[in-house]
């Protein structure tokens, strides 16, 4: 089981090089088609044309397109993401602060999500045919007409402003020193020293963001375990489970439940990958300092540099989760890891 | 001691009764065997025992009793630990039977464990029970998960199971149906064994009245949810005495002695819907001897014999007898015409897929190299088990596949390669019927623009008068009625859409059909029907035939010459005739072994061959 | 019409979901067209005297601004109504174009297989590695800001969506023996794909296209939140909640309002589809008689 994991892992990796070359050079060309002048917005008016123009050559944006492309592509490599025209700063050193936040946000987000969704699908099958399923099929398609971004203004309209019990500024209280980062990740590092107010404040920022990503996935998982757990209990197998006597929760936990977990794992795989897109919006609400604000600021400064490296970074993202539920597929569903 | 008890039993579906008065006992040790055609009503006794019915249908009167308990009114519970425990079932479809995501072992252990078996010894116990049913390697075979099995090991596997309780009944739903011939002789042999030396009461659920009389004692004949006959299995099918059960017989082609042309009866098993509108005898409206009494009140089942009952009147009974007898024999073959279709060393491989690690699998040899001519007016039968290759070999031969190697000429001209040249030669001369209606119609067409879509192609220079004078044409020539001709698919029954299936290849007026399996969806009755329009058609307009077929007796009775494919290479042919009567290859006289004969009192199945 | 094509019309009509669905959606298109006459005011008018009112029934609001007004005293009614406008016009034209890319690719891919499938799969799984809305923000910044290129950008990206949901149903259809039929009765290429695939495919291409116009308003919104669709002045519903939110503490129902306008939208493209997709699946049809 394990080796062939690791060989699943090791042929996702490999194709997700033309992938990800394709992505970079596709972002490349589209921010290339730029109006305009990045370079002009970043310095003050009334700048010289000989300033803008050593600005220019020293983010070497006078080169043809694809010598630029071949040369961040070499930078790459060696880990050189370039500098933000914008902050002045070393892009790698940016993400480097950000990604941690983003990872965090989006893991306790995918968490409670899914036990929400699975928590509701599996009441929406135990009530199937009576008004408990259609009210949670109602809520459900309620929740799905509010895109996260507006669950996150109004959560902070319910819980910050009507009704203020929640921080919504930030990933921790002004007035917490934040502890020098030890893996960027504020629950764990709080953990690791100690910290339990540091961990409390961390942990009461992130609920609401949490809760906007969770709604934004957990009508969806919801809804697609139902349906699977209706087409599985009509299946033979669990028809000649019945036949034996199995008593009917144990056909349903054992023989319906591992069944029907399989198009529930694929999507959950797709929705994570759209949960980072989420955290954008999320994250720019909230003052949220993670990888969306950032792209949300370098968006509006049109800061070329930032913009390919975090936008890059999100594709590993998504292509890391694939990996990721492709191997606990494997786990659930033996007929991909035994020859047939 | 009686283990099973029916009394007037009936199920309904609001007003429609879908039994109707069954009432049969079966006895501990007899196998009791249910025969009918799809929609006879035979699986609905199987599903009140289970208490499985279908969304709407329910037991509106009558009993039965298992073990001088009703099963009708015993409660959820007491009736579950009956199930798995001393009722046991074998399914139909053994490959979706077994839970995909579990190995063998474990899902054995779980049944075992709900017999209350104690974990020490429920390794061995299953080891020991697939052991009897001369699985090779039982131990090995518990690691395994369903899809590593062929469909024929799941059966057994599932067996086991359901004689691991020692159970007081086991009911068996058409158990081999899903089964290659050969893998059909091996487990009826096996259950009928299992059944004998365990002393196991067995209702054995089947359409197959030929089947039925070699493995059960007693039969019950249904007809439109009514127990037509009821008899020793060997009586009833060497001296059948309901209309029904006579033509059933009939319909059904023998592997042996003369060919006489088959009976048919007209239409079809009447649908739930009607059951209204026939108060009296179900079977009156297609019964070639009914009296206009049938038609007001259902005769009684009455006994004729000891033990043997027919739900018939005298007058009827008598008249019945005529029906077989006349049958006249079967039209002989035409002198043939000239070379139509030519294959020369024709061969098909597919390479492997790649699996998700992007290793290639192993390809496959789907038609190995191989010759074949068709000439005009000639009937050959393509003979073989699944994965035979003989389904590859009709794409083949349509274009609808490339063939790998050799070479395809119709009419004399290479077609091999299918550019539109070749593809005018081909359509012009062959056309193809398709295995499943349902997949062949396109729902969304009605009957006239089905049948007359070759008028749609290319530029389309058709009147829609000339399309509907042509659609009507086909539909006669095929035994519709014109009424079908703005019919959609999903309106027409299972042996109308063939006929339209058929109707299709014909409106190009090709010289050769390539059929697939036309007729292995269709019931006994319906069958016949479609066989004798394929021998009107070579008489009437000089047609010739490719008929690819697992069925050996349909062939026979059909072709002129056969072609036996195993593993996409032809292992026999020859004239049908010699071959069927002096097999040369074991193959072939493993595959004529394998089939029920026609004499109930001919001892079959046969000796197994090596264990699995 | 077919009889299935009958009873799948009669299904639609009897589901609730796109009843009411339906309706919504009439009264958002009608409300967008009549917009000049039902709104109150310009909604560009700017009365500075009258900023942050709140709605006419709660304390403190005026009857002539029946749902308050924003920080520049612009009428929050009249800018929703027009407002509808901005995100209808997405909704409808971003759709159409998405689903005539994805859907012709998905039936090319699907119908032909081989190297054609491969390649779209292959552009497919690179669009699927980026995050909707990260390739929506890149490619505005690219294409420039503006709502046309909010449109552009929606086909570019959801194109996928279509053709990875009809390109796996293609393939089924692909496989049934009318298809091959259809090809034996003589029929090119073309005719089989556009007579005898297309057709089966319509009912999850219409359910897509009505799921993908919900899709749609929320992209638009989205895009107009940070900037990046309408001109600043132009009344869309993000650019209404973007300036609502600086004054959230204050007014909140100018935020409320909006989002409720969203909510309303996108619940009835989302109804209708959902409707649409049960009454017209024929798996749900026929594994549990479900209407």
């Amino acid at each position: 089981m394990s080796r062939i994991a690791l060989l699943l892992l090791f042929r996702r990796t490999l194709l997700a090089i033309p992938i990800l070359l394709c992505v970079s050079a596709l972002v490349f060309v589209i921010l290339r088609l730029l109006p305009a002048d990045p370079v002009a917005m970043s310095l003050p008016p009334g700048a010289s044309a000989a300033d803008m123009e050593k600005l220019r050559q020293a983010f070497g944006l006078d080169r043809p397109l694809p010598v630029q492309y071949v040369i961040w592509l070499g930078k790459l490599a060696t880990g050189d993401l370039g500098v933000s025209i914008y902050f002045r700063r070393s892009v790698a050193e940016l993400i480097a602060t950000a990604l941690p936040a983003t990872l965090e946000l989006v893991a306790v987000g995918l968490a409670l999500g899914v036990a929400l969704g699975v928590a509701g699908g599996l009441a929406m099958f135990a009530w199937r045919g009576r008004a408990g399923e259609q009210a949670l099929d109602l809520g459900a398609a309620g929740l799905m007409a509010i895109p996260e971004f507006l669950w996150a203004i109004l959560l902070i309209l319910l819980f910050g402003v009507a009704w203020p019990v929640m921080p919504f500024i930030g990933r921790l209280s002004p007035d917490i020193a934040l502890p020098a980062p030890l893996t960027g990740f504020l629950l764990l590092d709080s953990l690791a020293r100690l910290r339990l107010d540091v961990f409390a404040s961390a942990l009461a920022h992130l609920a609401l963001p949490a809760v906007a990503l969770a709604i934004g996935v957990a009508p969806l998982v919801m809804r697609v375990l139902r349906s699977s757990l209706l087409d599985v209990i009509q299946e033979d197998y669990v028809t000649q489970a019945r036949l034996r006597g199995i008593p009917e929760r144990t056909v349903v936990v054992r023989h319906a439940l591992r069944n029907a977990a399989l198009p529930t794992i694929s999507l959950i795989g797709v929705q994570a990958g759209f949960m980072f897109g989420g955290t954008v919006l999320v994250e720019m609400i909230f003052a949220y300092p993670g990888l969306g604000n950032l792209m949300v600021d370098a968006v509006r400064n049109h800061d070329l540099p930032v913009i390919q490296a975090v936008g890059l970074v999100y594709c590993v993202l998504v292509l890391g989760i694939n990996a990721a539920v492709d191997v606990l597929y494997l786990a659930v569903n033996p007929r991909l890891r035994t020859p047939a | 001691m009686d283990v099973l008890e029916a009394r007037g039993l009936e199920v309904s579906f609001g007003a429609a009764k879908v039994l109707r008065d069954v009432s049969f006992t079966l006895r501990r040790g007899r196998v009791l065997g249910l025969v009918g055609e799809s929609g006879a009503g035979k699986s609905m006794l199987g599903r009140v025992i289970a208490r499985n019915l279908p969304e709407g249908f329910a037991v509106t009167g009558g009993a039965l009793s298992f073990l001088g308990q009703d099963l009708v009114t015993i409660a959820d519970e007491p009736r579950r630990q009956l199930l798995g425990d001393k009722i046991a079932f074998i399914p139909q479809e053994p490959l979706t039977a077994l839970n995909p995501v579990m190995t063998v072992g474990r899902q054995f252990d779980e049944h075992l464990a709900r017999l209350g078996a104690p974990r020490a010894g429920r390794r061995e116990r299953a080891i020991a029970a697939l052991a009897e049913l001369r699985l090779r390697d039982p131990a090995s075979l518990l690691e395994r998960y369903p899809f590593q099995l062929s469909g024929g090991m799941c059966q057994r596997v599932l067996i086991a199971m359901a004689f691991a309780s020692g159970p007081a009944l086991i009911v068996a739903d058409e158990p081999t149906t899903a089964l290659d011939v050969s893998t059909q002789a091996h487990i009826v042999q096996i259950v009928r064994a299992l059944q004998r030396d365990h002393g196991t009461t067995l209702l054995f659920i089947t359409h197959d009245l030929r089947l039925a009389s070699h493995v059960c004692d007693d039969i019950l004949v249904l007809y439109a949810g009514e127990v037509v006959e009821r008899g020793p299995a060997r009586e009833v099918c060497a001296a059948p005495r309901h209309p029904y059960t006579r033509a059933l017989l009939a319909a059904n082609p023998p592997l042996d002695g003369a060919a006489r042309r088959l009976v048919t009866l007209p239409d079809t098993m009447p649908g739930l819907a009607a059951f209204a509108s026939l108060p009296g005898c179900r079977f009156a409206p297609r019964c070639p001897v009914k009296d206009p009494a049938c038609a007001a009140a259902t005769p009684p089942l009455r006994d004729i014999a000891p033990g043997r009952a027919v739900r018939c009147t005298e007058a009827c009974l008598t008249g019945a007898a005529a029906i077989v007898d006349a049958a006249p024999p079967r039209p002989p073959a035409p002198p043939p015409g000239e070379t139509v279709l030519a294959l020369e060393t024709v061969s098909k491989h597919y390479p492997g897929e790649r699996d998700w690690l992007g290793r290639r699998r192993p390809g496959v040899d789907a038609v190995k190299p191989l010759d074949l001519t068709v000439r005009a007016g000639e009937f050959v039968g393509v003979v073989g088990e699944s994965g035979s290759g003989k389904s590859t070999l009709a794409k083949l031969v349509m274009g609808l596949e490339a063939a790998t190697g050799g070479r395809i000429a119709v009419d004399g001209k290479d077609v091999t390669v299918n550019d539109p040249a070749a593809r005018r030669v081909r359509l012009g001369a062959l056309q193809m019927v398709f295995q499943d209606p349902q997949s062949a119609l396109n729902p969304r067409r009605p009957v006239s623009r089905l049948i007359t879509q070759a008028m749609e192609a290319g530029d389309g220079r058709w009147s829609e008068a000339e399309r509907v004078a042509r659609a009507r044409a086909l539909l006669e020539e095929t035994g519709l009625s014109p009424d079908l001709l703005g019919r959609y698919p999903s309106q027409l029954s299972g042996g109308q859409k063939q006929r339209v299936n058929i109707a299709r290849a014909l409106c190009v007026t090709p010289r050769l059909l390539v059929a697939d399996e036309i007729v292995s969806g269709l019931d006994v009755s319906v069958q016949a029907q479609i066989l004798n329009l394929l021998l009107d058609l070579r008489r009437e307009r000089g047609i010739g035939l490719v008929f690819i077929s697992h069925d050996l007796a349909v062939v026979r009775y059909l072709c002129d010459r056969v072609v036996v494919m195993r593993h996409g290479e032809v292992v026999e042919s020859g004239d049908t005739d010699t071959v069927f009567a002096a097999p040369r290859h074991p193959y072939t006289r493993a595959l004529l072994a394998a089939v029920p004969p026609e004499d109930p009192d001919r001892p079959w199945p046969p000796e197994p061959g090596p264990a699995a | 019409m077919t009889p299935r094509t009958r009873a799948a019309l009669r299904r639609c009509l009897a589901s609730p979901r796109v009843v009411i669905g339906l309706a919504l959606i009439a009264a958002a298109v009608a409300v967008a067209i009549l917009a000049p006459f039902l709104a109150p005011h310009d909604p560009q008018e700017q009365d500075l005297l009258n900023t942050l009112l709140p709605p006419a029934w709660a304390a403190g609001g005026v009857a002539d601004y029946p749902l308050g007004t924003d920080s520049l005293g612009r009428c929050v009614l009249s800018r929703l109504f027009y407002g509808a406008r901005v995100a209808l016009y997405v909704a409808a034209l971003a759709a159409t174009g998405a689903a005539l890319l994805g859907a012709a690719l998905a039936l090319v891919a699907g119908y032909f297989g081989g190297w054609v499938d491969w390649l779209v799969s292959r552009l497919v799984d690179i669009w699927m590695a980026f995050p909707p809305v990260i390739l929506a923000l890149i490619l505005l910044v690219g294409l420039g800001a503006g709502v046309n290129k909010v449109v552009l950008a929606i086909v570019l990206i959801d194109w996928t969506r279509f053709c990875r949901v009809l390109r796996s149903e293609v393939i089924v259809v692909r496989r049934r023996d009318y298809v091959a039929a259809a090809r034996l009765a003589g029929f090119t290429h073309a005719q089989t794909i556009l007579r005898e695939v297309l057709p089966a495919v319509l009912p999850l291409l219409i359910t897509l296209f009505s799921l993908e116009m919900g899709i749609a308003v929320i992209v638009e919104a989205i895009m107009s939140f940070v900037g990046l669709s309408v001109e600043p002045n132009v009344a869309a519903w993000g650019v209404m909640i973007a300036d609502a939110r600086q004054t959230m503490n204050q007014a909140p129902w100018g935020v409320v309002a909006p989002v409720l306008a969203i909510f309303v939208t996108v619940l009835a493209f989302n109804l209708t589809g959902d409707g649409l997709r049960r009454a017209l699946d024929p798996r749900l049809v026929t594994s549990r008689g479900e209407a």
